[in-house]
């Protein structure tokens, strides 16, 4: 918290110090800005050498342009039906099964929580030609539920929910069942209001990785009207490959990454939260 | 209540010594068994069951339309091509390891620093470590995208800067010698924020006892990082060294989105490759094989991981 290897006092190494912080912090910016920047630009104003600060004028129209090449508000629901419904999926299976894992006793319970934590091990590309080959044997091939149903569970969510739930006292469980309280009912009423802030972590690493997918979805999806919004994204890119279209594909960008910079500029705490948290128990 | 009892004993016999006695508890046990239900059924299906197949595909020759049953058995003839006579997987290979090698020692220096800043007195923390954090959570698919633009040989902003200052112009991601060590500099820029973050965790965890007594001591400000902070910061180290290796190996998105392997395959990686050959050249035998091999360096690196930690608990 405090001061540790600077004394106070020294000027000099303070304002170094920020220059630092205030250099770093414009690296980590800038890209941001000049995508911002040039999605206003005309594409003869990208490409000339140097390229203006600002755009002449601020081309809006890029964005209304955008909109007749690719209908962003479709991808828009597209992905936030997916990735709502994976969020949801992954909160519930995790907490559920990471309640019964945390505080019920049940003939083979070490041994499939230790297979679960054995899949935690296993990469997506492993199993990304059978899953893929399994959907296609369900016909779930260009669906929504190709794209949600098989990452509706989590084996690193099951884990950190019974890390939590088995700190929740076993009084106030046994407590509810006194009271006469089904076994669903005790989940829902004790142990998920408890659970919460884990949930809000949780959940908001689950949003970004969904929101963010783009192989999966890349393989699963074949139709526009199903196009996930990096799946419109890549089609902005190759469709501005040829170096035309360029401030479109600037204007595709922004609006691909605003959702989940405005989420998480609400929820960084979560963020930071559960960061530390995984990396500090590994 | 006797017509528990009599169930009860009746399946006395084939009960495990966990069985539990009363009623109760049994309709307890029934709910677990409802709640693990769909985590584990689904986790066989798709995690479980996923990677004992594609273990067998890897040994036969296989396009995904003849029937499964039908796949001619093929031994680890797959795996001796990918590694003796395929022209590209060795290259893949080491792309992949340069790739992650690169950034994750870049990103433990740089984290490093930029953490031990933040820790001193500082106005503004929490907006500094937001700021750093933010490509973290942006698709990496999307700054691909940006970053493609911004190295664009011909129109990108980088060259253009170039030459503003009398420099040759760059081939940066056109450029086989260059386009590696610009997806190393990507994801670097990417990936810096995590380690910022859990590093100023690390070093939050410290007790300030051990800054005390080192200045007790006289110790200076360099001997005080040499042998109380990095050694403290071992185990932090340790952890996102592995982690992030074994993440930065499976890099696919960034790769796809700004060289797709080119130019000359001097940025190919496994994970790339194995997606052209099993969906574009349809031999989801061989890119078995090269998930297998891929896999069994993480599982590799996980198992020295828990040994290191393993170590410095008994040391």
């Amino acid at each position: 918290m405090t001061a540790t290897t600077h004394k106070p006092g020294l000027k000099l190494t303070t304002i170094l110090k920020y220059v630092i912080l205030i250099a770093g912090a414009l690296v980590m910016l800038f890209p941001f800005a000049w995508m911002v920047d040039s999605s206003f630009m005309t594409t003869s104003e990208i490409q000339r050498r140097p390229p203006p600060l600002l755009p002449a004028e601020a081309q809006v129209q890029n964005f209304s342009d955008l909109m007749g090449v690719l209908p962003f508000g479709r991808l828009y629901l597209n992905s936030a039906i997916v990735t709502v419904s994976v969020v949801l999926g992954v909160l519930f299976t995790s907490s559920v099964a990471g309640f019964a894992f945390a505080k019920y006793q049940f003939p083979g319970r070490e041994l499939l929580f230790y297979l679960i934590l054995a899949t935690m091990m296993i990469p997506f590309f492993v199993t990304l030609i059978p899953v893929f080959f399994i959907v296609r044997q369900l016909s779930w091939i260009d669906s929504y539920q190709g794209l949600i149903l098989p990452s509706i569970t989590s084996a690193y969510g099951i884990f950190l929910m019974r890390q939590f739930i088995m700190s929740i006292p076993d009084e106030l469980i046994d407590a509810a069942r006194i009271d006469g309280a089904p076994e669903p009912v005790i989940y829902w009423k004790v142990v998920v209001p408890l659970i919460r802030p884990a949930l809000a972590t949780l959940g908001t690493f689950v949003f970004i990785g969904s929101w963010n997918a783009f192989l999966w979805p890349l393989l699963v999806i074949n139709s526009r009207d199903l196009y996930t919004v990096p799946l419109g994204l890549n089609t902005l890119r190759t469709f501005a490959a040829e170096a035309r279209n360029l401030n479109l594909l600037m204007a595709g960008t922004v609006l691909s990454v605003v959702p989940t910079l405005i989420l998480f500029l609400f929820l960084q705490r979560y963020f930071i939260q559960g960061i530390t948290l995984t990396g500090l128990k590994g | 209540m006797s017509a528990t009892r009599t169930r009860r004993r009746s399946t006395a016999g084939w009960r495990p010594a966990s069985w539990p006695a009363s009623g109760l508890a049994r309709r307890r046990m029934i709910w677990a068994y409802v709640f693990i239900a769909i985590p584990v059924i689904w986790l066989m299906i798709f995690s479980l069951g996923p990677i004992l197949f594609s273990g067998w595909v890897s040994l036969h020759r296989w396009d995904m339309l003849s029937p499964v049953a039908e796949m001619p058995w093929e031994g680890l003839e797959n795996y001796r091509f990918l590694l003796t006579e395929d022209g590209v997987f060795p290259k893949a290979l080491g792309n992949t390891f340069l790739f992650a090698i690169g950034g994750v020692t870049t990103n433990v220096v740089l984290g490093m620093a930029f953490a031990l800043l933040l820790n001193t007195r500082i106005r503004g923390r929490t907006l500094w470590r937001v700021i750093y954090f933010l490509p973290v959570i942006t698709a990496p698919l999307a700054l691909g995208v940006i970053f493609a633009f911004l190295f664009n040989r011909n129109y990108g902003l980088v060259n253009s800067l170039l030459i503003l200052l009398g420099l040759p112009r760059q081939g940066f991601l056109n450029d086989p010698n260059q386009a590696m060590l610009v997806l190393i500099a990507i994801a670097v820029y990417q990936y810096v924020g995590y380690y910022v973050v859990i590093y100023l965790a690390g070093l939050q965890d410290i007790p300030q006892d051990y800054y005390d007594a080192a200045r007790v001591d006289g110790g200076s400000p360099w001997q005080v990082f040499r042998h109380i902070t990095l050694p403290l910061l071992r185990p932090v180290t340790l952890f996102v060294v592995v982690t992030n290796t074994i993440g930065a190996l499976q890099v696919f998105d960034l790769v796809f989105a700004t060289t797709a392997g080119a130019p000359a395959n001097s940025t190919m990686t496994v994970v790339l490759y194995m997606y052209n050959t099993a969906f574009k050249f349809s031999r989801m035998g061989r890119a078995s094989a090269m998930a297998f091999i891929l896999f069994g360096i993480i599982l590799a690196i996980t198992i020295v991981q828990l040994r290191l930690f393993r170590d410095r608990t008994v040391a």
